[in-house]
C-alpha cells in the first residue's frame, strides 16, 4: 500500500490548484481525466506528479467532452474519478455532466472559473455559477460547493467525493482563477485522523452474479421511450434531491440576524464581504454577512430567515446577477429588497463593498 | 490589529518580480504571518508586464487583488504605466532611476516617490543576476513585512543548494539584500 502524502497536520503555503490535487489524493480518488485549460492546469500537473507515487491514474483526453465522458466511465467502473475544468471547457463538459445527472453518477468536478463569455479572460470571474448549478439540458440535480479559501479548497474537495458517493449526484468544487493561482497558508491533514470516514466507491457495471437472479439488474439509463417513464424518474430524483437538500446545504453567517442590511456573496468575494462587514460592525455599524457555501442546493431556510428580517440584501458578485438569481429564487415572497454590486469578470475588494454599504445606509 | 500591507511588484518578464514576491510571501508565512501572493496571468506567452500582488498581515486576508497599494515597485517603463493606477494618497511609489522617458507617467498623487539606482548597483557593483534580490532588500526594508535576517533565511532555503557549491553566491545574494535595503533606507 503506497503511503499518503500527508500524515500529521501540517501548515502549507501553496497555490489552490496544488491544494485540490493533494486533497483529491487524500480523498482516495483513483483517477483523474482531464484536458488542459487555464486556470486549472496545475491541478492536472500536480495530480500527475503525485499519481505514480500513490498508485493513482491519469488520462489526458482529446477535449473536455471526452474528459467528462471518461470520468463518467471511470465512475461506472467503480472508481473514484474526477476531472477539472474552466470556462469554455465547463461549457463543453455539460453534456457528460448531464449524463451523470441522468444516471445518478457521482462524478466530481473542480471548476476554476475564468472570464466569459467564450474565451474572454483566463484570469477570474464568478460567471460559471449558472453553468455549474444548472447547466445542461436537465434540472440541476447536482451539488455545488463554492469555496473561499485554500483551507476550504482542501476541506471541500475531500468532502465532495464523500457527498458524491453518498448521495449519487454529480458534485462540484467551484473555485476561480484567483483561488487557483494564489498562494496562501492552509493546514492539510489526513481526513481519517479527524474522524472523516471516506466513502468507498462501488462499481455500477461488471458486478458479480447474474442480474435478476443473484442481484437486481443495474439499469442506468439516459434514454427513455415514453414521456411518462421519464417523468416518473425525474419526479423520483426531485423527491430525493429535496429530501437531502437540508442536510447537504451549508452556509456562513455573521450578524445577519440583527441587521437591516445584509451582504450576500459567495466564493472568493465573500472574503472581501466578511472583511468589510467585520470592520463596519467594529465601528458600530449594524450590517450583516451571509454566504451560501452550497450554491446547489441553496441554504434556503436560513436565507429566507435572513430575508424575512432584513430590509435589504446587498448582493456582491463577480458576475451580472448569477448568484442574485439563485438568491431571488430562494427568497421569493420574503420582505427584503435587493441592491446589486455586480462586477462581471473582475475582483471585488472590501473597500468597494464597504463604500457601497455606506452609500446604501446613507 | 493593523491591516495587511499591500505590495505591487511589476517588471518585464525575466526581471524576477514573481520570485521576489514568492520568496517574501514564504518568508512571512514561515514567521507565522498571513501572506497572500498572486501573480497576474493572461493569454500572452511572452512580452507582457509581469505583476505580482502581495499582501502580508496578521489576520485572514480579504480579496486577493486590491485597488490601492501601500508600496509599488516598478522596474520598467511599461511597469510604471501599468501600476500607476494602484497609487493612492498613502502609497509609496518606487521605480528604478535608470528607466528613461517616464517623467510624465510618474504618479503625482503618491505619498512618496522614490527613484532608486537598483539596476546600476546590480550592473556596476554586484552582478546583474542579483538585480531582483536587490529589489527584495528594498521591499523588505521599505515595508518591514519580514526582517532582513528572515529574508536572508528565505533565500538560503531557496538557493541553499547552489550556495553549497559556490559559497561566493551566498555572499553576493546577502550583499544584494543589504544594498537593496540601503537604497531605500535614507529615503523613507
Amino acid at each position: 500500500m503506497p503511503e499518503k502524502p500527508i500524515k500529521g497536520d501540517k501548515r502549507y503555503f501553496m497555490t489552490g490548484n496544488e491544494v485540490v490535487a493533494y486533497a483529491a489524493v487524500m480523498a482516495n480518488a483513483d483517477i483523474m481525466y482531464g484536458y488542459p485549460i487555464t486556470p486549472q492546469n496545475e491541478i492536472m500537473h500536480y495530480w500527475t506528479r503525485m499519481a505514480p507515487k500513490y498508485g493513482k491514474e491519469f488520462l489526458q483526453t482529446e477535449d473536455e467532452l471526452s474528459a467528462g465522458f471518461t470520468t463518467v466511465g471511470g465512475v461506472l467502473a467503480g472508481r473514484k474519478a474526477f476531472t477539472a475544468t474552466a470556462g469554455p471547457g465547463n461549457t463543453l463538459m455539460q453534456e457528460p455532466i448531464s449524463m451523470a445527472e441522468a444516471m445518478r453518477l457521482p462524478i466530481v468536478v473542480a471548476v476554476q472559473q475564468r472570464g466569459g463569455p467564450s474565451t474572454a479572460t483566463v484570469i477570474y470571474s464568478q460567471q460559471e455559477v449558472t453553468l455549474t448549478t444548472f447547466g445542461g439540458n436537465g434540472e440541476g440535480f447536482r451539488i455545488v460547493y463554492s469555496t473561499a479559501t485554500h483551507q476550504e479548497l482542501y476541506d471541500y474537495t475531500i468532502k465532495a467525493f464523500n457527498t458524491a458517493w453518498k448521495y449519487r449526484f454529480p458534485t462540484f468544487i467551484l473555485g476561480d482563477g484567483y483561488q487557483a493561482k494564489m498562494r496562501e497558508s492552509l493546514t492539510m491533514y489526513d481526513p481519517e485522523s479527524r474522524g472523516i470516514e471516506l466513502v468507498s466507491p462501488e462499481a455500477y457495471v461488471g458486478m458479480p452474479g447474474t442480474p435478476g437472479i443473484d442481484r437486481p439488474p443495474g439499469q442506468y439509463r439516459n434514454t427513455y421511450n415514453v414521456e411518462e417513464e421519464l417523468y416518473e424518474v425525474l419526479q423520483q430524483y426531485q423527491k430525493e434531491y429535496d429530501a437531502i437538500a437540508p442536510e447537504v446545504a451549508e452556509f456562513e453567517s455573521l450578524g445577519a440576524e440583527d441587521s437591516d442590511l445584509v451582504v450576500v456573496s459567495h466564493g472568493v468575494v465573500s472574503r472581501a464581504a466578511k472583511e468589510a462587514v467585520m470592520e463596519l460592525r467594529e465601528a458600530g455599524v449594524k450590517v450583516g454577512y451571509f454566504r451560501p457555501i452550497t450554491l446547489r442546493p441553496m441554504p434556503e431556510k436560513q436565507l429566507r430567515e435572513v430575508a424575512n428580517k432584513a430590509k435589504t440584501l446587498l448582493i456582491a458578485e463577480s458576475a451580472i446577477g448569477q448568484l442574485a438569481r439563485l438568491v431571488k429564487d430562494s427568497i421569493y415572497g420574503c420582505g427584503a429588497g435587493i441592491i446589486p454590486l455586480f462586477k462581471p469578470g473582475a475582483g471585488i475588494t472590501a473597500e468597494e463593498i464597504s463604500a457601497k454599504i455606506k452609500s446604501v445606509l446613507g | 490589529m493593523a491591516k495587511a500591507v499591500k505590495i505591487v511588484l511589476a517588471g518585464e518578464g525575466g526581471q524576477g518580480v514573481q520570485s521576489v514576491a514568492e520568496i517574501i510571501a514564504e518568508a512571512a508565512n514561515e514567521e507565522g504571518r498571513e501572506a497572500l501572493y498572486i501573480p497576474n496571468f493572461g493569454v500572452e506567452q511572452r512580452g507582457g508586464v509581469s505583476v505580482a500582488y502581495l499582501q502580508i498581515g496578521d489576520q485572514a486576508i480579504g480579496s486577493p487583488k486590491f485597488l490601492t497599494a501601500d508600496i509599488i515597485i516598478a522596474l520598467s517603463d511599461r511597469a510604471v504605466h501599468r501600476t500607476r493606477k494602484y497609487v493612492g494618497p498613502d502609497t509609496v511609489f518606487v521605480y528604478d532611476s535608470g528607466i528613461e522617458g517616464v517623467e510624465d507617467a510618474i504618479p503625482t498623487n503618491a505619498k512618496k516617490v522614490l527613484a532608486i539606482p537598483a539596476l546600476q548597483v546590480a550592473n556596476e557593483e554586484l552582478n546583474p543576476r542579483v538585480f531582483n534580490i536587490i529589489i527584495m532588500g528594498a521591499v523588505v526594508k521599505a515595508t518591514a513585512v519580514v526582517s532582513e535576517d528572515r529574508a536572508k533565511d528565505a533565500i538560503e532555503k531557496k538557493l541553499g543548494y547552489k550556495f553549497e557549491k559556490n559559497p561566493k553566491l551566498r555572499e553576493l545574494n546577502f550583499k544584494a539584500i543589504d544594498r537593496g535595503a540601503e537604497l531605500v533606507a535614507g529615503l523613507l
